[in-house]
């Protein structure tokens, strides 16, 4: 293969130019086809990086750039160390040791990520502030009004890491479960230990699958906006509203945005790129994963069952008794029916969602592999990156052709008013742009385990792409595709921006609720939506994490 | 499994188009489509009210002022908005620029109800109600008497004691604003200096964390918006109770210009297609009826002179308001953005 690869590289452009022609075929347009549905608002931002900034750059540049680029970079880093920590290390205790309460803790560490990230800040803030949750509990020991600071660098990135590292978690144990296991055996049988065999066999074959989780993490952080605001860390996202907001400038903050996301562009090609020559595959023997865990002695088991609830207990357990302290205050003036109403579309929003954008990261991931032509397949890639903007900002490149084409309807007299914005079909849309790479990640690492040579026979043996898909590929992704769906349902029943400024009228989340508290700065009346939005992602958390483990 | 998915698939494809499919034209003259970035509960009580009186269905688009101000931008001269509402007189000044309004109708009634100041020039918004940005101070530590303007906050014997917000919140860049107009861009710029020169910490948390922090001891005077204070007064948190106890209220520059004040507005859109009953919305909320309601419950002051303010609101008694055009506060935002940044105003 390696040597086939450096051959190739001197070839002239002519000669890929005819290979090209050669390779084309009817899965190229389909992934051409896709990939412009899902990367046209992408693409409408990323041409504004030609435009030039506006005239504002030059003040921003000067007095503000700098202090941008140094929190976010710093949060970048704080924020990858506590979620690669948290993430690998509970996805790795929790597939291969036994120990108490394993099994609640196992769908317990994905659902931090169900907390809103503004949300999140709040409630910490209030937890440790004079006066506080934990300010009460200390008062016993003599230590009055303590008050620990969290509005700063460190305690955003604590804030929001804690709050993502389900994404690594997520991915890590899905690869973990379907994981080829003889290695492992090998390697213990030949007396190496846990831990060495961890850290030099399974954590670097689980690369693909953490570096996904770590993908997601990375832009979340980039583009969050309510948390660091409210923190008053500066970050480049907060540049963005800054010159669009307060400088009067869209294509200023436009032109950050393409910078923003040419950076994470960038990222994932040199990611890409540094493990090109890797092979990601599993044994010939095809797939085993783990039927059993290691078992130690009690006390063993209850030091693993502490450790694994540190996360929990810190990304679940303390905010929610924040919330709910807030709660009882708030109860009789928040409490109402609508709120089991606005539960039910919000769930009917989010699993529709989510269900569309898991088929699109299938189509474009498995059309691009069927067509032959390499370059299309790395442009594949760009479908992902409407997670790296700024909600708000997917919103303008969402509006900016639906909307054109809706005028045109109008115009040529097809219908009477807007039939794209205003409907659900405007704001699924935006959904499947923004939270691509969410399901695209965990299903690109699940699929790059599937030894090529199975399909690869399959086809030999004259069956079609899809037949083949179906009957193979399809049992082995599974699980890949129950993680994808279980982030993208809880992605999109937080979602904040796009729910605000493209839902019809007549529906209302509870996302949108807890905001329109928050915004005022009645935090605590936010607390009851909030925990509703827990709820509702708790029952499919729950069940998918069954079906997984069936299926694992 | 499937069909349950299906079902769902179905249910919510049903409610997405359960109104979307009426349609046209007779619906849109019994609708009336609010763009809006209050998200009060007085707000929704209103539009209910409204609702019975005219038969009207309000439908309500919530979100940020710039995020709307763009959408309306975008959709252009198809845009179902009829009325946009802020919470600060900058944006409404942008929509106004950009050419989203179109004027009120009956200016007569208006200009009998509201002082000028709180109207645009050519009607096209209009004030629904007003907030002071004032100080409040320590009670355990300041001398109310010592305080006497904004500008007099920036003095060496305030080093340390100050608390603000970012710069990012628009209620601070309307102050800013107002300093610009009033005082000119330099000592604007020098003002802003000497306020981060006295900054008790760097700028963070909203108006009520400033509150928070006075009283527990972090500074010593904050600047914030009456309707925060007289929201944390009636608090059902403990701690926001207490903290609001322990602060002064004082209202500045009353031996002067007065205090500074923003509003909340309302404009009817360029393209409304339902102007008729937008010009019934803005006479209905400017009424005393609607105008009690936003001020009980929301603590703000009315526009409508008829209308008694809160009790709260009362008991901080009557000040001097700056009568400053609010037009110019939408006008010089950008500058006093710009200022904020020179000055390092995080």
């Amino acid at each position: 293969m390696k040597q086939a690869g450096s051959s190739q590289e001197n070839f002239s452009w002519k000669y890929r130019i005819q290979r090209g022609i050669r390779d084309f075929n009817k899965w190229t347009v389909f992934t051409v086809l896709i990939l412009l549905f899902i990367a046209v608002p992408v693409i409408t931002i990323f041409f504004k990086l030609f435009d030039g900034p506006g005239e504002s750059w030059e003040h921003i540049s000067k007095y503000l750039l700098a202090d941008y680029l140094k929190n976010s970079l710093y949060l970048a880093i704080l924020c990858s160390l506590i979620t690669l920590i948290a993430g690998v290390f509970s996805a790795w205790v929790v597939t291969r040791f036994e120990f108490p309460m394993r099994t609640y803790l196992e769908w317990l560490l994905i659902i931090p990520l169900a907390i809103p990230g503004y949300i999140m800040a709040y409630a910490y803030a209030g937890f440790f502030d004079y006066g506080g949750i934990f300010s009460w509990l200390l008062s016993p020991f003599g230590i009055e009004n303590f008050k620990l600071d969290m509005m700063n660098v460190i305690g955003l990135s604590f804030v929001l890491g804690i709050s993502l590292f389900p994404y690594i978690y997520v991915s890590a144990r899905a690869f973990f479960l379907t994981q080829a296991l003889n290695l492992l055996e090998a390697s213990r049988l030949l007396g190496v230990s846990e831990t060495k065999s961890f850290f030099k066999l399974v954590f670097p074959l689980a690369r693909p699958a953490i570096v996904a989780g770590l993908v997601l993490v990375l832009m979340e952080v980039l583009n969050d906006y309510g948390a660091a605001e409210y923190y008053g860390v500066n970050t480049f996202t907060t540049g963005i509203f800054r010159s669009w907001f307060s400088l009067e400038e869209p294509e200023t903050a436009i032109y950050l945005s393409a910078l923003l996301l040419s950076i994470v562009f960038v990222l994932i090609i040199l990611e890409k790129y540094q493990r090109r020559k890797l092979q990601y595959t599993s044994p010939k023997s095809g797939r085993t994963s783990i039927d059993y865990r290691i078992q130690f002695n009690r006390p063993k088991q209850l030091v693993l069952t502490l450790l694994v609830s540190l996360p929990v207990l810190l990304g679940f357990i303390i905010p929610v008794i924040q919330l709910v302290q807030w709660s009882v205050r708030t109860f009789s003036e928040v409490f109402n029916q609508d709120l089991l109403w606005l539960s039910l579309q919000s769930f009917g929003i989010a699993f529709a969602g989510a269900c569309f954008t898991v088929l699109f990261a299938l189509l474009l991931l498995y059309f691009s592999k069927w067509n032959k032509i390499y370059s299309v397949q790395s442009a594949s890639k760009l479908g992902v990156l409407g997670y790296a903007i700024p909600g708000a900002v997917v919103a303008i490149g969402i509006m900016i052709p639906t909307l054109s084409l809706d005028k045109n309807f109008i115009d040529w007299g097809w219908a009477s008013k807007f039939i794209i914005n205003g409907t659900l079909i405007a704001l699924v849309y935006a959904y499947v742009v923004r939270f691509l790479a969410v399901a695209y990640q965990p299903l690109e690492s699940s699929s790059l385990k599937v030894n090529s040579s199975i399909p690869d026979s399959s086809k030999i043996l004259g069956m079609g792409n899809f037949k083949t898909f179906f009957k193979i590929e399809f049992p082995l992704l599974k699980a890949g595709m129950l993680s994808a769906f279980i982030l993208v349902f809880i992605d999109i029943l937080k979602e904040l921006p796009l729910t605000l400024i493209l839902k019809p009228y007549h529906i209302n989340t509870l996302a949108v609720n807890a905001y329109g508290y928050a915004s005022d700065e009645m935090v605590m009346h936010a607390s009851i939506p909030s925990l509703f939005i827990i709820l509702t992602a708790l029952i499919p958390v729950i069940v998918l994490n069954k079906l997984l483990l069936k299926n694992g | 499994m499937k069909n349950i998915v299906f079902l769902l698939l179905v249910f919510t494809v049903l409610v997405g188009c359960k109104n979307d499919s009426k349609s046209s034209d007779e619906t849109t003259l019994n609708q009336l489509n609010v763009y809006t970035h209050r998200h009060y509960d007085s707000d929704k009580q209103l539009f209910e009210m409204f609702e019975k009186e005219t038969g009207i269905k309000v439908n309500v688009i919530n979100s940020k002022a710039d995020e709307l101000i763009q959408k309306m931008v975008l959709e252009g001269e198809q845009s179902p908005a009829d009325v946009l509402i802020t919470v600060d007189a900058g944006r409404l000044h942008m929509a106004k620029e950009k050419g989203l309004l179109q004027p009120v109708k009956n200016t007569a009634v208006i200009d009998s109800i509201l002082s000028p100041n709180l109207v645009d020039k050519d009607y096209e918004w209009i004030a629904l109600t007003k907030r002071a940005r004032i100080l409040v101070y320590a009670k355990d530590r300041i001398d109310p008497t010592e305080l006497s303007s904004y500008e007099d906050l920036v003095l060496p014997k305030w080093e340390g004691k100050l608390l603000f917000r970012s710069s990012s919140n628009i209620y601070n860049q309307s102050l800013m604003a107002s300093i610009v107009a009033n005082d000119g861009e330099d000592i604007a710029k020098k003002w802003a200096q000497g306020m981060v020169k006295n900054q008790a910490r760097k700028p963070k948390g909203n108006d009520r964390d400033q509150v928070k922090a006075i009283a527990a001891g972090e500074g010593d005077i904050a600047i914030v918006n009456t309707y925060y204070v007289g929201k944390m007064l009636n608090s059902n948190d403990r701690v926001e109770l207490e903290a609001a106890d322990k602060v002064g209220v004082f209202f500045p520059n009353q031996k002067d210009r007065g205090t500074h004040i923003n509003i909340s507005g309302i404009g009817i859109a360029k393209h409304s297609p339902n102007p008729e009953a937008a010009n019934q919305l803005i006479h209905f909320l400017l009424n005393e009826e609607a105008q009690k309601v936003f001020a009980l419950s929301n603590y703000e002051y009315p526009v409508n002179p008829s209308v008694e303010n809160s009790e709260i609101l009362k008991a901080w008694g009557d000040f001097k308001e700056d009568s400053l055009h609010l037009n110019l506060l939408g006008e010089l935002n950008k500058k006093a953005v710009i200022l904020f940044d020179e000055a390092g105003w995080k």
